[in-house]
């Protein structure tokens, strides 16, 4: 059951168009992410959600009920729509110690304040902070102030939770903890939950999905691990961390078929196609450095493997394995090895199942 | 009316005292005997109201006579003068209620203004900060014109229901006249104050459900608390310090207050009781530092209201709905009220004979007022004066606080810090104190005597009063230019003076010439420090007004008072003017 329908959703500034038509179903109780990088339209897409951006055209419904809608300009107000958003500078009101930031969205719910007391104390628990109640914003951590923020969204129980990038400005140490608290809590709460983030391995190990955005468009959709290993295009792919990208002219096939692809030398390589495009087309060709095996020049490979052949340029220490810089051709490929192989001539490996054919 | 403490740059490296590369003896010495020259006038400036002041309060006969005897009694004798108490009691009592109305307004204008998507905030803008410009003497004047008990929307209402419908004479009146004259203060700290919000603490607060007003009160509104208190304790200052209000519309109902009483004991009496004068312009002066003390205590901790930002700042206003409009029309019923009708009045009694509403002003057209001013020579002496001490008074100024703010920010004198608190001093004294004060030092002072009467005094009085405010323009900008720019220029061999006239003032223009645009509006309002120190020949506009307002020469007065916005707003334009041509002033 669809919890979140966005359909078309547009959004321009003047000349400048910010979101174009972005369409989004998120059943009830999903952890959808929305990645991408900065000024690709997924803050926008969650401050329309949240009513503080007024989107140009489309439509937005939350639990059935509609938000916005261009055509018969329905829009109802941010303070009505009950939704529970964490902002990436956390937001809490300076002036209001913990206990009445977590007061206030009750207070306007006309909550009576035996009821506030529990509900506060509860929410502050939930996060861990039962201690800290009568402190202002300014006396707490940074990671303390994320943790009121988070608080602050679930004491008064929103039907959405919508978080936007609330990690960042913690240290990388503390991010790995708070996602984990996070992530719990939702599942714990059952809550429908929109992240916004541009870290990958935030977006990776917190989501049931993902929702890759560029340039004001979503261009993949899906679980994480297909997100991962099957990057619909090289944006995608790039994005979540993959290398080696080769220009290739890709013959006919279905996504997922096992396709032949001819390197700009003349080399034909086999390829798992991981976006449905039936003609000849122009794509690029990826391989995770760890998926590239290296063998001594000129040795056979495998039946079915792909083979390359180059030039090893440079080697890069890195503890248990070493970093290779390959010349193959005109272009630069990474590999990473335990092995050790000196400057020279090499052969590549690899499975046809670990090379990806992109659209560009 | 700044803060006194500008944290001072690092002087270390610009110290006057060890040989700079290339600096020379003679460079040095210069540097020291500026620096000291500066010390020792500004001391003196400070020092020449006040000194007089304290001695006379302990004196028991003017400070003029010989053998006077020092002792407690025009203390005693002040606190059992019930006149006194009653007139320390109005002043209080008007303060609050003065401060109440200038809070609300300028506190309102400025969440409104700055925070929302209200109509026509260009324009209101412009309304909330005019009656800056205007003398407290011109808008009390325009108030009675409209609202006094002849006034003429009073005695048009007065038609129409039988009875006065409003009676300005009392503490609230007094307090509507001065609150309202006082808010721009309030709305030009609290709209920078709003201006700087981070917009995601409002977005915040719509998103847990609270509605546009909800939120301006809730969360715009106690964000902006320490500019409210910092302007809340100017407002009850700049209240407790005039004049003008107090005696158009506190002193002909025999309500008198703590300036009233030191203008009618020290001026008004045939023979001025001075030790009772002096013991009074004592306690006021205490009372008003007092009172700046607990300003910067209470703006300690103002640090819990700063947060951590987020990434782009979102400037976005607050948007009012339906409720767009007729919020705006509150705003504009209030400037028409306050601002425009007074205004109209003043300018329409200047032209004609009567202002009433039972005559046509068109049948009572004249140009007598202006025919009276222009035509008496004290009169006509008193617009040229003031043009004088406004323009040559200020420009002097500018450069010697200038000079002051270089010795005590950009140089290694060992007093620099001290320097900055006796410039910082004059805050304490209201207008009256020091013209007293300055009158009384005249009388002691042996060289003194043959300032007396001259248009001089009035600038040096001028000057001492303005050193806080032209100061404060002029050492926020000091502080913003690194010192790395001196050190470079002593490492070349510039002496610290020519590292002050070549690289530090030409950096500084800006700052200079709003030091400048301050005094000079500053000085052209001024009148209640002149009231005891002019004399025929030294006439100024506010001195003139009052005169001839005792006469009850109230066509004359308002043309004055006409001449007199006429002339700030040409200053006022040219400002503008200049600034806008010219990027570098």
């Amino acid at each position: 059951m669809s919890d979140v329908l966005i359909q078309r959703l547009t959004k321009r500034h003047g000349e400048v168009t910010v979101l174009h038509g972005i369409d989004l179903d998120v059943p009830r109780g999903e952890f959808l992410t929305l990645l991408g990088p900065s000024g690709c339209g997924k803050s926008t897409t969650l401050f329309a959600l949240a009513g503080l951006d007024r989107p140009s055209g489309g439509r937005i419904a939350v639990g059935g009920r509609t938000f916005y809608d261009g055509e018969d300009g329905t829009f109802v107000a941010p303070e009505e729509r009950n939704l529970g958003l964490v902002f990436q500078s956390y937001a809490l009101w300076p002036h209001m110690t913990v206990a009445k930031n977590l007061a206030f969205p009750l207070t306007l719910r006309k909550v009576p304040k035996a009821e506030q007391r529990t509900r506060i104390a509860e929410a502050l628990e939930l996060v861990d902070l039962g201690d800290y109640a009568d402190r202002f914003p300014h006396e707490l951590s940074g990671g303390q102030q994320q943790r009121v923020a988070l608080a602050r969204t679930l004491v008064f129980r929103p039907s959405l939770l919508l978080l936007d990038e609330p990690l960042s400005n913690l240290d990388a140490k503390l991010r790995i903890k708070s996602r984990a608290l996070l992530k719990s809590l939702q599942r714990q709460l059952g809550l429908t939950t929109l992240y916004v983030t541009h870290d990958q391995e935030e977006a990776l190990a917190m989501s049931d999905r993902i929702a890759v955005m560029e340039k004001g468009r979503i261009v993949q959709i899906d679980r994480p691990e297909a997100i991962y290993n099957r990057p619909a295009t090289r944006f995608v792919a790039d994005f979540v961390g993959a290398g080696n990208f080769l220009p290739v002219r890709a013959s006919r096939g279905g996504q997922g078929e096992i396709v032949e692809a001819r390197l700009d030398r003349g080399e034909v390589l086999r390829a798992t196609r991981t976006a449905a495009k039936g003609a000849d087309t122009q794509g690029f060709m990826t391989v995770r450095p760890q998926y590239l095996r290296l063998a001594p020049a000129g040795s056979a490979v495998a039946p079915g493997s792909n083979r390359l052949d180059g030039v090893i340029e440079e080697r890069t220490f890195l503890g248990v394995r070493s970093a290779y810089a390959i010349r193959v051709g005109d272009h630069l490929v990474t590999a990473e090895s335990e092995e050790r192989y000196e400057t020279g001539p090499v052969t590549l490996a690899f499975r046809p199942e670990d090379t990806l054919l992109l659209d560009h | 009316m700044n803060a006194p403490a500008f944290p001072s740059g690092d002087t270390t490296a610009l110290n006057g005292t060890l040989a700079a590369p290339g600096g020379t003896d003679r460079q040095l010495t210069l540097a020291i005997g500026i620096q000291w020259l500066t010390a020792i006038a500004t001391l003196v400036l400070v020092l020449a109201p006040l000194g007089p002041i304290l001695w006379q309060s302990l004196l028991d006969r003017p400070l003029y006579q010989p053998n006077a005897v020092l002792s407690l009694d025009n203390f005693t004798r002040l606190l059992n003068d019930a006149g006194f108490l009653r007139a320390v009691a109005t002043s209080f009592e008007l303060a609050f209620a003065a401060t109440a109305i200038a809070c609300v307004t300028g506190v309102g204008l400025a969440l409104f203004l700055e925070r929302t998507d209200l109509p026509a905030r260009g324009p209101f803008r412009l309304f909330a900060l005019a009656p800056m410009y205007m003398s407290q003497l011109v808008n009390a004047f325009a108030w009675y014109l409209i609202y006094g008990a002849a006034g003429y929307l009073t005695l048009f209402g007065e038609k129409i229901v039988g009875v006065p419908p409003w009676d300005m004479y009392g503490i609230g009146g007094m307090a509507i006249v001065a609150g309202t004259s006082m808010t721009p203060l309030v709305y030009l700290f609290c709209s920078s104050s709003a201006r700087m919000a981070d917009a995601t603490l409002e977005d915040a607060a719509r998103s847990v459900g609270a509605g546009p007003l909800r939120v301006l009160w809730s969360v715009s509104l106690p964000l902006m608390r320490p500019s409210i208190i910092y302007a809340a304790l100017l407002v009850f200052i700049g209240t407790l310090e005039t004049l003008a209000v107090p005696l158009v519309f506190g002193r002909p109902v025999g309500l008198e207050s703590f300036t009233t009483f030191l203008f009618s004991r020290g001026l008004g009496a045939i023979t001025p009781d001075y030790g009772m004068v002096g013991a009074a312009a004592v306690l006021l002066l205490v009372l008003v530092a007092v009172l700046l003390v607990i300003q910067s205590v209470l703006l300690k901790g103002a640090g819990r209201f700063v947060t951590v930002r987020g990434k782009a700042q979102r400037p976005r206003r607050i948007s009012l709905g339906a409720l767009r409009r007729p919020i705006a029309a509150v705003f504009w019923g209030y400037f028409v009220l306050t601002l425009m009708l007074p205004l109209v009045a003043i300018i329409a009694r200047s032209f004609t004979t009567f202002l009433t509403p039972l005559l046509s002003p068109l049948r009572v057209l004249t140009t007598d007022n202006y025919a009276l001013v222009l035509g008496h020579p004290a009169y006509l002496r008193s617009i040229t004066n003031s043009v004088i001490v406004a323009s040559v008074g200020a420009l002097v100024a500018t450069l010697g606080i200038a000079v002051i703010a270089l010795v005590a920010k950009r140089s290694a004198f060992r007093f620099a810090k001290g320097l900055e608190y006796v410039a910082m001093f004059p805050r304490a004294m209201p207008g009256i104190v020091a013209g007293i004060g300055f009158f009384w030092a005249m009388l002691l002072l042996p060289f003194a005597h043959w300032l007396q009467g001259t248009i001089w005094i009035l600038m040096i009085a001028f000057a001492m009063r303005g050193i806080p405010i032209a100061y404060g323009a002029i050492a926020a900008a000091l502080i913003q230019i690194g010192t790395e720019l001196d050190q470079s220029a002593r490492s070349v061999g510039a002496g610290w003076w020519k590292t002050c006239t070549a690289i530090v003032l030409p950096l500084i223009r800006p700052a200079l010439f709003s030091a400048f645009t301050l005094l000079f509006l500053g000085f052209l309002k001024e009148y209640a420090s002149a009231v005891f120190l002019y004399a025929p020949g030294s006439e100024i506009i506010g001195t003139t007004m009052l005169s001839l307002w005792s006469n009850g020469d109230t066509g004359a007065v308002a043309a004055l008072s006409v001449i007199q916005i006429a002339i700030t707003g040409v200053f006022v334009s040219l400002a503008h003017f200049v600034t806008r041509t010219n990027r570098d002033v």
